[in-house]
């Protein structure tokens, strides 16, 4: 059993009564392990709903999600929390950093919270991922003394953190230069060739052209699929063509 | 439109809208309760004082009179309007036996008399001059109200057998802290009775000019005129000492209101300011639109007066009903007010007072919008909050758990926010504490040391009235005290008058005590007991009367001689209307007012049967148990701030699980980001709970522990404030550190906890998504 994600029938139904949004009109959708999965679609499209579902982070109408052998919808909250802060990471478009902390006190919070005791060796960490993301010497910094880019970058250094098998990237690029966004993607594709699978939203043709495979999301369900070769250092450009072609082909 | 407005925007803040309301409810109807109150206490003391035509300057005197002097004086005297001498025929409280009951143990002088025909009337309780018949005794009301005589009992003095036909209103001695009683028997009774007891006379003038009773005072004194006795009543001091009880229990309720007006300042001002964060961009496009600061502020005034208004009503509605319990014990001691009409009036103007306060708080609120600028507003939207993080304060190297350390943070960063929430913890300790230490102040033995009586288990008093000779049967007593071993130390002290050299023809008097003033020492508010014999210690009263501080001189005519003393002290005293003094020096043949022998014993427990003992032993003395004494006199002060203090409690209590819950739930609404936040890293809304719960209890914590404080220091300033009206102007506060250690922070615990619980049902409800994806 290979899969770590593995969504079958969601369905997601936004509001009540006359006033219902169906999002995902039942979508199947896995993720393996160690793999780099993107979708892309219009907005409104129910991609960025998909992340959220996928990852517990909110319920589903009907269908099912299961991380591993674990069905998310069957756990208690506490339960789901657990799973979130042990096996997965989250990015999301804003840097989502806690105001009154600094920077290497927001990367080493959710270890700390997983009771993890020895701080030397959580600092130890957090200062080799800093290093790393090229955020290095920004510890002692208060989130609004540094940019966005680099604020993404403590994010993903938080992420990162517990090790997780897998990593949820809600738009990660999208709030960022053409530059920092190159470095960001980079980054992402050395810790998915460690082996940490990554789920990624985009809206980006070419963030998604590094990924191992393409969904193509429209009106609430999954429309396409394209699948890529491992991302291994090669031209982006011709990648890139292929989405772009697979995005005229469906329409969107 | 409005209304749809106020409607639409009431409905989404339904409970911040009702706790306002409450706020300004309870304000308004305190106020209003305190205003009505007031009216009619005045009003009831004005009414029974005008039915009973009560005397302005009444002096009581023993030992014989001269009528034919009083005559004289009163008619030189140009503000003498009427006068009269009533007999006061003073029987111990051992024979007098109500049922089966003696009245022994009342500390009260109890006498009897026959209705005035002049003025100072008795009155019956719906108000009207009593007219006693053969067989009937009227029972002053203070025995009601100890509940020690009912109508129809029967009444024996020395055989004398009388059935209670009522109890009458005493307009100069109903209170239990004027310390004499009468008692109302048709003449021929009086007659029966004429000598079983000590015939006192009360020597009475009615006054043209009420105002200048002091003046009148002293021109009583410097007339020589009949002095012997332990009362001097001006008609100041009868409305004072009427309107005592209920005057102080008003004031403690004025005390709550103003504090529960901040409270509802302080949520005003945080909900306001929350509002206008929320609807910055909107104010921006108003203003950009070219609508008016003034347009602006009334879209938001409106809102807050219709609240204001509707909670000031139904406040002043709710004291309407409030107010009965209170006007019952008005009526009952004082009588109809004739007032209530203008009472009414009176709190509906109290009420209306909290609404424009209210009203121009908002106001002053509002003015930021003149601050706001429109093309700041609508590009950018609300300046983000500036604040830092808490620096020196990380989470390396820290003890604490995570959430800890979180909720600790969060507090240091965000001083402003928690201060709300602090200062309304500090205020509702000081609301809950503040009416307790006085009532315990006042029920403690040792406030009697600074009302200018030392403390002592017990003392005798001899007076003229009661024998011939004052210093012989003194002389006695002390003999068999210094004898007695059960007696820890004593001291015996005479009251003796002296003339001051005149001063443009005036000749002022002074009664000083004289002893050793270190036995039994009492409480100075300036400088220290006489040490030398050129020393004098006198009370404010006397201070204020002839302008003397601590290291003035005071001259006395002592033995035919001038004597210079030097005003070591200044002490409040509540006994002989304030006006003693205290020295060592000796003297003769000065006139003896009284004399009084102090005893402490070994052990306390004994007075009640040494007191009897005593008793027994001189029955031409007074046997008087301090303890005793301190407890009825202040009894009713007692119970009467003791209602108030209840209802603080209540008060304080409901404050704070309103302001706890207010207060949490929109900080929960503020912080629905960072929340979904640390959702999303895996912290389980329990562990995010319990910062909030810990966030709560450290503002808690830090605000009972600096409310104790001031509840303690700069609450008895309040304390005395309220207290000055007896004449003590200054005293240590008693705490009871039962109730202000652990019961009051107890419940405060007990209320910011249940507050929480609704709050953290709110965290359950923040989900990640929706809140990851405003951001």
């Amino acid at each position: 059993m290979n899969k770590i994600i593995t969504g079958k029938n969601i369905v997601k139904i936004f509001g009540h009564g006359s006033e219902q949004t169906k999002v995902l009109n039942g979508v199947n959708a896995e993720v393996e392990k160690g793999e780099f999965v993107a979708v892309m679609g219009p907005s409104g499209s129910g991609k960025s709903t998909l992340l959220f579902v996928l990852s517990g982070m909110d319920d589903i109408t009907g269908g099912s999600v299961r991380f591993g052998d674990t069905e998310l919808s069957q756990l208690k909250e506490n339960e789901l929390a657990d799973v979130r802060r042990k096996k997965m990471g989250f990015i999301f478009q804003q840097p989502t950093m806690l105001k009154n902390l600094d920077i290497l006190d927001n990367i080493i919070l959710p270890a700390a919270q997983d009771g993890k005791k020895d701080f030397a060796q959580l600092t130890q960490r957090a200062k080799k991922l800093m290093k790393k993301t090229g955020i290095a010497g920004l510890e002692k910094r208060d989130i609004t003394e540094v940019s966005g880019g680099q604020l993404q970058r403590a994010g993903i250094c938080r992420a990162l953190m517990n090790e997780p098998e897998i990593l949820f990237a809600d738009e990660p690029t999208g709030a960022l230069n053409s530059k920092s966004s190159e470095e960001i993607m980079e980054m992402l594709v050395d810790i998915n060739q460690e082996g940490t699978a990554i789920l990624l939203v985009t809206h980006d043709s070419k963030v998604a052209a590094r990924a191992d495979r393409v969904l193509f999301t429209k009106d609430g369900d999954i429309v396409s699929e394209l699948k890529l070769q491992k991302f291994s250092g090669d031209k982006i450009e011709s990648r890139t063509e292929k989405v772009l072609a697979q995005m005229a082909a469906v329409g969107i | 439109m409005y209304s749809r407005l106020i409607k639409n925007d009431i409905r989404k803040t339904k409970l911040i809208t009702a706790a306002i309301t409450v706020f300004i409810l309870v304000s308004a109807m305190l106020v209003s309760l305190a205003a009505i109150l007031a009216v009619n206490l005045f009003g009831a003391i004005d009414n029974m004082m005008l039915t009973a035509r009560t005397a302005h300057f009444t002096r009581m005197h023993a030992g014989s009179i001269d009528m034919a002097q009083i005559s004289e004086f009163a008619e030189d005297n140009a503000n003498v309007e009427s006068w009269q001498v009533l007999e006061y025929l003073n029987i111990e409280g051992a024979q007098i036996v109500i049922g089966n009951e003696n009245l022994s143990w009342s500390t009260q002088d109890n006498g009897f008399s026959t209705q005035s025909r002049e003025f100072d009337f008795l009155l019956d309780l719906a108000g009207n001059v009593i007219v006693p018949q053969d067989g009937e005794v009227w029972i002053p009301l203070y025995y009601m109200k100890t509940g020690s005589a009912k109508v129809g009992d029967e009444v024996a003095v020395h055989g004398v057998r009388l059935t209670v036909a009522g109890f009458l209103r005493d307009s100069m001695m109903n209170p239990a802290m004027a310390s004499s009683k009468r008692f109302l028997v048709s003449e021929n009774d009086f007659e029966l009775l004429r000598d079983r007891g000590i015939m006192e006379y009360l020597i009475e003038f009615r006054l043209f000019d009420p105002a200048a009773s002091t003046t009148f005072e002293s021109g009583y004194i410097a007339a020589d005129m009949p002095a012997n006795g332990p009362l001097a009543i001006t008609v100041l001091l009868v409305r004072l000492m009427n309107g005592i009880e209920d005057g102080m229990m008003i004031a403690v309720l004025g005390l709550i209101s103003t504090l529960v007006v901040i409270v509802a300042f302080l949520c005003i001002r945080f909900t306001l300011l929350a509002k206008i964060e929320e609807d910055y961009r909107e104010i921006g496009v108003l203003k950009a639109v070219g609508l008016r600061v003034s347009d602006i502020k009334r879209l938001y005034t409106v809102k807050y007066g219709a609240i204001a208004a509707v909670a000031s009503v139904l406040g002043f509605l709710l004291s309407l009903a409030a107010q009965e319990p209170f006007m019952a014990n008005i009526r009952l001691y004082l009588g109809v007010s004739g007032r209530e009409v203008f009472g009414v009036l009176a709190g509906f103007v109290g009420a209306a007072v909290i609404f424009l306060i209210v009203m121009l708080y908002v106001s002053g609120v509002l003015q930021r919008f003149r601050k706001i600028s429109a093309a700041q507003a609508v590009r950018r939207g609300a300046p983000q909050e500036k604040t830092r993080a808490a620096r020196g304060l990380s989470m390396n190297g820290r003890i604490l758990s995570t959430n800890a350390f979180l909720a600790i943070k969060d507090v240091l960063t965000r001083k402003k926010l928690y201060i709300i929430m602090f200062l309304v913890i500090v205020i509702s300790s000081f609301i809950m504490m503040v009416p307790q230490n006085i009532k315990n102040t006042i029920s403690s033995p040792d406030f009697f040391t600074n009302m200018g009586i030392g403390r002592s288990d017990f003392f005798f008093t001899v007076t003229n009235a009661q024998t011939q000779d004052v210093l012989g049967l003194s002389a006695e007593i002390a003999k068999q005290v210094s004898q007695d071993e059960s007696v820890l130390k004593y001291a015996w002290l005479t009251t003796q008058l002296f003339e001051m050299p005149p001063v443009d023809g005036a000749i002022e008097r002074m009664q000083v005590t004289l002893g050793d003033h270190g036995v039994f020492p009492v409480t100075y508010t300036h400088g220290a007991g006489p040490k030398t014999v050129d020393e004098i210690a006198i009370s404010n009263l006397y201070a204020d009367d002839f302008g003397k501080s601590v290291g003035d001189e005071i001259v006395l005519m002592v033995d035919g001689a001038e004597k210079q003393l030097t005003v070591c002290g200044i002490y409040t005293d509540i006994t002989n209307a304030g006006k003693t003094a205290k020295a060592i020096f000796q003297a003769h043949g000065v006139d003896i007012l009284s004399s009084s022998v102090w005893v402490a014993l070994d052990n306390p427990a004994m007075t009640a049967i040494k007191v009897t003992d005593y008793q027994a032993k001189f029955p031409a003395a007074r046997v008087i148990g301090v303890n005793e004494t301190a407890a009825q006199m202040f009894e009713n002060v007692a119970s009467a701030i003791g209602q108030a203090s209840l209802a603080a409690i209540v008060i304080a209590a409901l404050l704070t699980v309103l302001v706890t819950i207010l207060f949490l739930k929109m900080l929960i609404a503020k912080d629905r980001y960072p929340i979904a936040v640390l959702k999303s890293m895996g912290f389980t809304t329990r562990s995010i709970g319990r910062q909030y719960m810990l966030r709560s209890a450290i503002v808690f914590v830090l605000g009972v522990v600096i409310g104790t404080v001031l509840a303690n220091t700069l609450g008895e300033y309040a304390g005395i404030a309220l207290m000055s009206s007896f004449g003590a102007s200054t005293f240590p506060f008693e705490i009871n550190p039962l109730f202000a250690y652990v019961f009051s922070p107890l419940l405060l615990a007990l209320c910011v906890f249940i507050a929480t619980l609704p709050g953290l049902a709110d965290i359950q409800r923040v989900k990640i998504f929706n809140h990851i994806k405003e951001a």
